[in-house]
This record gives C-alpha cells, sequence and structure tokens, in this order.
C-alpha cells in the first residue's frame, strides 16, 4: 500500500508549487493510473515515491513505512520503474538489461539467467532469440516488453509506471495494454500508473487520480469518474463523449437478460403462436444442430408475422445472423454492431451456446445510470 | 638519396634521439591520463566547475606553444630540460582530454542514466557500468588527439634543451643542414601519423558492440 499525506512539492526558484498538499491512497494490489494534463505534477508525484525526487513536505508511506527511513538506492531496487523513453543500456544485451536488479541483489547466475528467461516468455518474447540481442535490434514494442520485464525482475511488489506506452504506435500500444492488463490479472501488483491519455486511465485504472495544477481534483473508480464527474475541469477532460466511454468498462456478459425464446428451424410454421406463448420480446432461431442462426423481434411478428410463410420468416430471421456477441465483449462493441447491422436486439453467446440476450435499450439504460454497481 | 644515407650515416644518435622523445611523449600521456581523466569525470557531475575548468583548458591550448615552453623556463623550479618540457605538453593535454571525459559522459542518453537511478543504481555503479563504457569511444578520441599533439609538440621542447628528434630541426636550421632538417621532419611526421592510424584502428574498436550493430 502506498500511501501520500499532505505531500506538497515546490521546485527550486518556483513560485507555485508542482504539487500540492496531495492525499493519495494507493491499495494493495491496485493499479492507480495518474491523469492530467501536462504539468500537473503526476510525474512529480510519481517520482517522489521512489524518491527520485525528494517532497517539500509532506509524508509518503509505503506499507505503512515512511521512505525517507529507507536508503534511495535499497528503495529503488524494490520498486519496478518503467519510463516512456524506456532507457534500456544499449551497450548491453536484452538479458543483461534484464539482469540489472538481480545483480544489484547479488543473485547467482543461473538463477538470473532462469529468471531472465521467464520473464522474456512472460512478456510475449522468445528467449531462445531475444536474450542475446542489442536494444538497437528491436522494434519500439519489443523494447517496451523489455522494459517491463525489466522492471518486474526481482518481482517487486510495487510498480511505477510514467507513461509506458507512450511512445510506440497505437496498434502495439493497444496491444502492450491488453497483455499488461493480463499480467496484472495474475500478479495483482500495486501500480500506479502516469499517462495524460484519459482512455489509457480508463482502460488500466482500478482507480483514477485526476490531477490538475498540482491538485488532485478527482479520485475514484472510473465508472465514478465517468458517472459523476465533479466539476467543469473533469468533465472537459474526460471528453464529452463520457457517456459512451462508460460503455468501455462493462462487458456485455454484466447486462445480458435470460428472457429470450427460442424458435427451432422445424417450429417456424408456428413461429408467431410461440412467440405470443413465451411471451419474449424476441426469439432467436436455432438450426437442426442447436446453433444459433437468426433472429426474430415480437413486435415486427406481431405486425405482419400471421401473414408470413414458413421461408418468407426463416429468410426475415436469418436477416440478424450475425446479430451475436460473445458475452466478456464491451458494451462499446456490442453497440457498434447494433448500430452496424441496424437490429434492436444481440443474441449473447458463452462459446458456441446462446446464454442471453441484449437490447439497445438495455446499454442505453446502463449508460444512463449514475451509480449501478 | 642523400636523405637515406645521412639517415643510415646517423642512425646512432638518431635512434638515441628518438628515444628521448618517446620516453618524452611516454611520460607526459601518461601523466596527462592520471590527472586529466579523473578531472573529466569529476566535472562531469558539476555544471559550475566544469565551465571553468573547461574555460582554463580552452586558454591553455591557445597559447603557443613556443611562448609556453619559453615562459616555464623561466620560473626557476622547472628551468631548462625536461621538467618544463612535461608540464607544457601535460598542459596542452588538458583540452582534448578534459573536454572529451566531460563531452563522452554528457551525451549518455538521460534516460538510460533516469532508469538505471530509478532501479536502484548508485552513481558510482552508473559511471561505471553505463557513462564510461558509452563515452569510452569519445575519452580515446581524447587520447588519440593528444598522442598526436604531443608527438608534435615535444619537437619544440628541443629549443629548450630536450635532445630529441626536434633538435634535428633546431640544429639543422643554425647550420643550414638541409639532410638534417629534412630527416628530422619526417621522422616526426612518420610518427606522428602511424600513431594516428594505429589509434585510429582501436578507437573503432573501442565502441560498445550493441552501438555497432543495426536491427537486422
Amino acid at each position: 500500500m502506498i500511501k501520500l499525506i499532505n505531500v506538497t512539492k515546490i521546485y527550486a526558484g518556483q513560485k507555485e508549487p508542482a504539487v500540492r498538499e496531495l492525499n493519495l491512497t494507493v491499495e494493495e494490489g491496485e493499479s492507480c493510473v495518474l491523469v492530467g494534463p501536462s504539468g500537473c505534477g503526476k510525474s512529480t508525484t510519481l517520482r517522489m515515491i521512489n524518491r527520485l525526487i525528494e517532497p517539500s513536505s509532506g509524508t509518503i508511506l509505503i506499507d505503512g513505512k515512511d521512505i525517507r527511513e529507507t536508503d534511495p538506492d535499497q528503495l529503488r531496487m524494490g520498486i519496478g520503474y518503467v519510463i516512456q523513453q524506456i532507457g534500456l543500456l544499449p551497450h548491453r544485451t536484452v538479458a543483461e538489461n534484464i539482469a540489472i536488479v538481480p545483480r544489484l541483489y547479488g543473485w547467482p547466475k543461473d538463477k538470473i539467467k532462469e529468471r531472465t528467461d521467464e520473464l522474456l516468455e512472460l512478456v510475449g518474447l522468445d528467449p531462445e532469440t531475444t536474450r542475446s540481442k542489442y536494444p538497437a535490434q528491436l522494434s519500439g514494442g519489443q523494447m517496451q516488453r523489455v522494459g517491463v520485464a525489466r522492471a518486474m525482475a526481482v518481482d517487486p511488489p510495487i510498480m511505477l509506471m510514467d507513461e509506458p506506452f507512450g511512445a510506440v504506435d497505437p496498434i502495439a500500444r493497444n496491444h502492450l495494454q491488453d497483455e499488461f492488463l493480463r499480467l496484472q490479472s495474475l500478479m495483482r501488483k500495486t501500480i500506479c500508473f502516469v499517462t495524460h491519455d484519459i482512455n489509457e486511465a480508463i482502460k488500466m485504472g482500478d482507480r483514477i487520480a485526476i490531477f490538475n495544477r498540482g491538485e488532485l481534483v478527482q479520485h475514484g473508480s472510473p465508472h465514478e469518474i465517468l458517472s459523476n464527474p465533479v466539476n467543469e475541469f473533469v468533465r472537459d477532460f474526460i471528453g464529452y463523449d463520457r457517456v459512451v466511454k462508460k460503455l468501455s468498462l462493462c462487458r456485455v456478459g454484466a447486462i445480458a437478460r435470460k428472457d429470450f425464446g427460442v424458435i427451432r428451424e422445424s417450429e417456424l410454421p408456428a413461429a408467431a403462436e410461440i412467440m405470443r406463448k413465451q411471451q419474449t420480446e424476441v426469439s432467436f432461431l436455432l438450426d437442426h444442430l442447436g446453433a444459433p442462426g437468426g433472429m426474430l423481434a415480437r413486435k415486427l411478428i406481431e405486425k405482419q408475422g400471421a401473414a408470413l410463410s414458413p421461408g418468407a420468416l426463416k429468410e426475415l430471421a436469418q436477416k440478424g445472423r450475425e446479430a451475436f456477441i460473445q458475452e466478456d465483449a464491451l458494451l462499446r462493441d456490442a453497440l457498434s454492431l447494433l448500430f452496424e447491422l441496424s437490429v434492436d436486439y444481440l443474441g449473447v453467446l458463452r462459446g458456441e451456446t446462446l446464454c442471453g440476450v441484449v437490447s439497445l435499450a438495455d446499454i442505453r439504460e446502463y449508460a444512463a445510470g449514475k451509480e449501478v454497481d | 638519396m642523400s636523405i637515406v644515407q645521412y639517415f643510415l650515416n646517423n642512425f646512432s644518435f638518431i635512434s638515441k634521439y628518438a628515444a628521448t622523445h618517446f620516453s618524452l611523449i611516454f611520460g607526459a600521456v601518461l601523466i596527462s591520463l592520471l590527472l586529466w581523466l579523473p578531472v573529466g569525470v569529476l566535472i562531469s557531475r558539476n555544471e559550475k566547475l566544469a565551465n571553468t575548468v573547461l574555460g582554463i583548458a580552452n586558454t591553455i591550448y591557445c597559447i603557443p606553444s613556443l611562448a609556453l615552453f619559453s615562459f616555464l623556463v623561466t620560473i626557476p623550479a622547472f628551468g631548462l630540460g625536461r621538467k618544463s618540457a612535461l608540464l607544457a605538453l601535460v598542459l596542452y593535454a588538458m583540452m582534448p582530454l578534459v573536454r572529451n571525459v566531460y563531452q563522452g559522459i554528457k551525451i549518455v542518453d538521460k534516460s538510460v542514466i533516469e532508469a538505471a537511478r530509478g532501479m536502484g543504481m548508485n552513481s558510482w555503479r552508473i559511471l561505471r557500468e553505463i557513462q564510461l563504457p558509452l563515452a569510452a569511444p569519445v575519452i580515446f578520441a581524447g587520447f588519440r588527439i593528444t598522442v598526436v599533439m604531443t608527438t608534435g609538440v615535444a619537437a619544440i621542447a628541443a629549443y629548450i634543451g630536450e635532445k630529441n628528434l626536434g633538435r634535428l630541426i633546431t640544429v639543422g636550421l643554425n647550420g643550414y643542414n638541409v639532410e638534417m632538417i629534412v630527416t628530422g621532419a619526417l621522422l616526426i611526421a612518420l610518427i606522428a601519423i602511424v600513431l594516428d592510424t594505429v589509434l585510429g584502428f582501436f578507437e573503432r574498436m573501442m565502441i560498445p558492440r550493441g552501438l555497432r550493430i543495426r536491427r537486422g
């Protein structure tokens, strides 16, 4: 756990503090994203935690212990640190770069080698081909993976990351973010993550701390912040599409309902009858193998269903044959698919099986909700 | 032909002059390295000190060598001979050595240092494992300039009593002995060129492997 108490930093020769009276707690195993415009004090805050910068006043505790009681080098050896420019040593191989902190701890050679290979695999690099390469031989994304592996070398409980994915292209960044989230779900480290990109903050943070001019403006879960921005600055900073951004926070499975009907291909002639009986808004068409292959909305059937032949019904249902989405997809993707297909309902799949339904109205309700969880 | 003849006929004293010449170069370069490398490292950690020291080095470097030699000779503690010669050469070496050590360390990528500090490396370790290896080619370039320059300036020390290859020129000029002058000049030039070429080869070897290879 990291706890900052009344921390202020005024740089020599400046009137305005870079960080003012900051109180912030990052719980064990939580990732806290510090976000704000440039010069807001987020990087200064991060660098005070590993004593690269000393606060002018206030106290920082790590697991209840004042960090001033630990020698700065010792303190930093126990905290993973990743920066945007990565800072790999250009004259050292990938393996030697990863081995820096283990060597500071005086690990034996074979233990270091074993750990290096393990880390390379963990961050998705092939140890065999990568370990003896030099940084100049790697792509930007690969370098950043090595940077992350290096920071995790001695498995520190705390990681400080200063715009770690800021220098790679958007596709690689997305990929690195996903991979890092996967790693974090396994390791549950306590993470402080600095970014100026609100979308990255929403994606990476269990909690988000929004800074402006050296002050903490709002601290809360991404959902809280998107639902209840405390002031105009936060509203402005997160953007006027905040409700749409909320849809990135929730997976389809979380709001899917179970009240859907099922019609087998053989039952098509009696479709209207069955749907009336089932009393559901929507029914999905299953083929003879039980695989979902279409959709019928009750509204539509009630209007004209009785007049349609089974063949026409089948054709109508199959217009919605792409209207299915996996339960672990984001609501944002579901919304996009709803618009793309111009339908009102999506079948929710768990693998190949139908397990629920989500409608445009459900998504709207979620987005409008102030506090659902 | 007569130059070769002259060289062969007088080989015994020319070789003695050459030996003196080399011992002066060797002594001056050795003292310079011991003195100026630490100074270069020291000023890389203190901007203010760096400005002063580099300023002094520049000023000394601007003084014509004959003037500096003559000036040192008038100081009783030094006088005519080796002490003054060594001191002058060491002073000249200050500029290329101190400046190159300082610049070599300063041009190391800041983010590499930042990352290293952030991982808990202390400044001594950063100097030894990062800054010096990465600065090595630049430092070595300074060493190379020093050696070549010292070879040339050492010849001028013949005016203050050093019996080295420069003496072939000073004495030769006095009696207008063309063979003697040309032999001396050619030898000094040849030594400087050979040293420069050999050191140039080593300079390329100093570039760390990781900086020589590219993505492949």
